[in-house]
């Protein structure tokens, strides 16, 4: 940290990238980054990188500003390196149903691209505006994990800027393929201290021709839990189950939806329904805009959202705990993945009731990898964001030395 | 460098793994000397079978304290030379670790010890209704330890994913001989997913000494067709509108007139004799399957099939997957010798690619049959040759590079399931620039910085040399963090 400000923003490094001061609305946990730039090349990217190392700045890669919320506070920030300024579609492969694209493009424009062959990428992530990258890098997802799983499982190529000014790729662009390892499904949850993931080639799925959402509401856990094994156990394949809920305030809410054929569509969600016990059939437009309101419950909050996994069997355990996080001064917000065993809860209340929160989850038996995904700072420093690594945290570290020797990237926020 | 086996190690290995854990004897040694690639061979100077991770645990230890390179074998069922001994190294064979640990149906999930078989898994659930989706055609034998040191696929892959899209977690025993417990991104764990790291590692990163899979409930309704076709290129636009129509079957299997009539001669599916046929399934929910199985006969019908079995039941839809399955071992009946490659190409590009084979097995004079994956691009072209004609085997060898390279060419991969192994490790560079592969080996030498972990396998020799590649030695911090384990 030795050059100034000023004698970064003229620094030759920058090459050519778009670079600025940062300003209040570049802030992380408060934190002002000193500079803000953004490149348009991956070779841009590289050689930025190859600057910093050389320099000895710390640097926090930004896609679409949505998980800023993410990571512990920062002691500083040298540079902010936005990625949205790499946000191409580099191939659609529409026959191969395969496409590569810039880690900056957001899932929206990679999806409207994808959408013109009736292709698509089926992942979605908290929040509008997520970017690709953004989602490898903390391995977010959304409903569509109940199908098409995490954004690594669709990943099969990736092109990373490493802190020495190199581009380097691992994977391909076929579907198939076991050649080297797969550096790409490693960068999953690196949360950027590793590399920047400047492009990504992903394996794309034909877009369903009908969907149809059951929307029910349901009184109490008990209702759930009989809905949701009728629904495991039947032979429906839903592309996502949800379960939002608040708790002590209104019932469950429970949603599946059926993508596929037309007429199996109709009959599975028909089938559903009596399998839940109720519940009106949604489609169309009205389907589209549920799902979208719904996407926006758990990102749009002032106060914590914390990302948990448990066993999927052990839903009604953490239903009741869940049930006794409620109380008068605050509210707690339940948005699973039901039949996986994975969801975000909101928390919103007092710093100190925050706090507790997560703390009591993570002292629960019932579940586990209780991460902070957004948070006010001051209950950041109350609780530790990640939570305890176990073994592979070590082994994390020695591969983070391996890439970032100087410790640069993501400096004091990533779980490594 | 390394250490040598002297009589002290093996008292040490003996120690660890018990009299009847230690395998000496010359002729025992043998069974070790390859895997099902019959042309890569080293005998080692001793093998261990452990029966526990503890016991894995301690060799692995041993071996680190020592400089002695080890390699992890399962069944040997692996076809690119990946367990192969390494000179002066131990090999450490994990059948007796076979256990069944844990069926957790509720959870759909199955703990298992890294010697199971991959179809033992689907055995313990089935009764429940459920399977382990990866199928690989060697699955009655092969190890899920293999499985995950592969990343192995199997003919229903296309739609369900490889092995990675199903390991939970694992124990593994690292080059250090610590025994850690990894968790995947499947579960949300934070920090980078080393589950996905280590899965298709080939054995050079870790012992995996616990597996956790999850299973699937198995599907409602399955059809199957098997349709013939005048032309490979009538096979595969076939294959091309089904999947612009929308529809990812759980399979599509095409094989040549040379394969089908292996096929026919060793175990009489009954495959009509065409240029090609095509084997596609559908699975899933009835309604789904029931809508889109029709769909598919039409486009079959449209692009020239000349004849479309749909089998009735479930005999007969065995007796389609027999043929297909039994293709690689039924070459036996049509050649003396065989060398089975693997490679990958965008699936637009089998034609352009299978015409190059054409061409080059009339140049090579060799013939060569072709079976594959067809949904995913993955080929697995059969080279024949005959050892005791001199110069045949290198020439198939040849020949089978120079396949790779056409798939490289048409932006595809050198392998798709078998791995590099010690087979194809010198494609590598072709695959990849240097820059691409050091930063694998930087990610090696972090987890095995003493390069003891299956060394010589998957990247290029001459880089490896016994020497760690260049960042390790200038960060010395590196081996202080790594010894921090213990
Ligand atoms: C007839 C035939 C058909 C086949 N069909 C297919 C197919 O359809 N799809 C497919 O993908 N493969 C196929 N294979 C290849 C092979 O079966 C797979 O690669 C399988 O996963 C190997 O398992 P194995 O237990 O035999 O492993 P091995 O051959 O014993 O070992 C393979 C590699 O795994 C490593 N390894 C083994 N166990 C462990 C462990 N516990 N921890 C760490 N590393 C370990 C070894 O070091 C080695 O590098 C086929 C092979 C044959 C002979």
């Amino acid at each position: 940290m030795t050059l100034s400000t000023d004698a970064l923003l003229q620094s030759s490094f920058l090459a050519g990238a778009i670079a600025r001061s940062g300003k209040d609305a570049d802030r992380i946990d408060g934190v002002a980054p000193r500079l803000v730039v953004e490149p348009r090349t991956p070779e841009e990217v590289a050689s930025i990188l190859a600057a910093a190392s050389r320099e000895g700045l710390t640097v926090v890669f930004r896609g679409g500003g949505t998980k800023r919320g993410w990571g512990r506070i920062p002691a500083g920030v040298d540079l902010l390196i936005s990625m949205r300024g790499l946000a191409r579609v580099i191939a659609h492969e529409h026959a191969d149903l395969t496409a590569t694209f810039e880690a900056g493009a957001t899932l929206d424009e990679v999806n409207a691209a994808l959408g013109r062959h009736r292709q698509w990428l089926p992942l979605d992530a908290s929040g509008d505006g997520s970017t690709i990258g953004g989602a490898i890098a903390t391995n977010d997802s959304g409903p569509l994990r109940h199908r098409f799983g995490t954004p690594r499982d669709l990943l099969i190529g990736i092109r990373l800027a490493t802190t020495d000014g190199r581009l380097v790729k691992a994977g391909g662009n076929v579907v198939k393929n076991v050649a080297g390892y797969d550096l790409g499904k490693m960068m999953t949850g690196s949360f950027g201290t590793l590399a920047a993931i400047v492009s990504c080639t992903f394996k794309l799925l034909p877009m369903p021709a009908a969907s149809h959402t059951v929307s029910a509401a349901l009184p109490d856990k008990e209702s759930v839990t009989r809905a949701l094994v009728a629904l495991n156990d039947s032979q429906l394949e839903p592309l996502a189950v949800e379960l939002q809920a608040q708790a002590g305030r209104a019932p469950y809410r429970l949603l599946a939806r059926f993508a596929t054929s037309p007429a199996a569509a109709v009959a599975q969600a028909a089938q559903a329904q009596g399998l839940i016990g109720g519940g009106e059939i949604i489609t169309g437009d009205q389907e589209a805009a549920i799902w979208r309101r719904y996407q926006g419950r758990a990102a749009a909050s002032a106060g914590t959202v914390v990302r948990m996994n448990w066993l999927p069997a052990a839903l009604p355990g953490v239903l009741a705990l869940f049930e006794t996080l409620a109380q008068a001064h605050g509210s707690v917000e339940l948005v699973a993945r039901a039949a996986l065993g994975a969801g975000l809860i909101r928390i919103d209340g007092s710093i100190d009731w925050q706090a507790s929160v997560i703390e009591r989850l993570r002292a629960a038996d019932v579940v586990r990898h209780v991460t902070i995904v957004d948070a006010p700072p001051d209950v950041k420093r109350q609780v530790d964001v990640w939570g305890a690594l176990g073994a592979g945290g070590v082994i994390s570290s020695a591969i983070k030395r391996a890439l970032d020797p100087a410790g640069l990237l993501n400096a004091g926020r990533g779980p490594v | 460098m390394a250490a040598t086996i002297d009589a002290r190690f093996v008292r040490e290995l003996e120690r660890i793994c018990g009299s009847s854990g230690i395998v000496r004897e010359p002729l025992e040694l043998l069974t070790y000397e390859c895997d099902a690639l019959p042309h890569l061979r080293a005998v080692p100077p001793v093998v261990v079978l452990p029966d526990s991770a503890a016991q894995v645990q301690q060799v692995v230890r041993l071996c680190s304290r020592e400089s002695v390179p080890f390699v992890a074998r399962g069944h040997g069922t692996g076809l690119s030379g990946g367990a192969v001994p390494v000179p002066g190294g131990v090999v450490i064979g994990l059948s007796r670790l076979n256990r069944v640990i844990d069926v957790d149906i509720p959870n759909r999930r199955v703990t298992v010890e890294p010697g199971v078989t991959n179809l033992e898994i689907t055995r313990q659930v089935a009764p429940f209704g459920f399977y382990y989706a990866p199928d690989p055609s060697s699955q009655q034998v092969c190890s899920i330890g293999g499985n995950v040191a592969e990343n192995s696929g199997g003919a229903h892959c296309l739609k369900y994913g490889f092995t990675v899209h199903h390991v939970i977690a694992v124990d593994a025993v690292m080059p250090d001989g610590e025994l850690v417990h990894l968790e995947s991104a499947l579960t949300d764990a934070p920090g980078p997913d080393l589950v996905s790291l280590l899965v298709g590692s080939e054995g050079t990163l870790a012992i995996v000494t616990k597996v956790v899979v999850r299973i699937l409930r198995k599907p409602e309704s399955v059809r199957t067709l098997l349709a013939a076709f005048d032309t490979i290129r009538g096979a595969a636009s076939a294959v091309s509108e089904i999947i612009a129509a929308g529809i990812i079957p759980a399979a599509v299997e095409m094989m040549d007139a040379l394969s089908i009539r292996a096929a026919e001669a060793a175990v009489h599916p009954g495959f009509p004799a065409a240029e090609a046929v095509l084997i596609v399934e559908l699975d899933g929910n009835g309604a789904e399957v029931a809508e889109l199985f029709p769909i598919v006969e039409e486009i079959c019908r449209r692009t020239g099939a000349t004849s479309i079995e749909i089998a009735a039941d479930e005999q007969q839809r065995a007796r389609i997957w027999k043929g297909r399955k039994a293709a690689f071992a039924a070459m036996g009946r049509v050649s003396p010798n065989y060398y089975v490659q693997d490679g990958v190409v965008p699936r637009t590009k089998l034609p352009e690619v299978l015409e190059r084979i054409r061409a080059l097995e009339a140049r090579c004079g060799l013939r060569i049959a072709n079976v594959f994956h067809a949904g995913d691009g993955n080929l697995h072209p059969l080279i024949c040759y005959d050892e005791k004609v001199p110069g045949e085997a290198d020439r198939a060898v040849e020949a089978s590079g120079e396949i790779l390279l056409y798939c490289l060419e048409a932006g595809g991969s050198i392998t798709g399931e078998h791995g590099v192994g010690a087979d194809k490790s010198e494609f590598m560079p072709k695959m990849f620039t240097d820059e691409d592969l050091d930063l694998m080996l930087r990610v090696r030498a972090a987890i095995d910085p003493g390069h003891l972990c299956n060394p010589g396998k998957v990247f290029p020799t001459p880089r490896l040399c016994g020497e760690v590649p260049g960042p390790y030695r200038q960060h010395p911090a590196e081996k202080a963090g790594l010894a921090e384990r213990y």
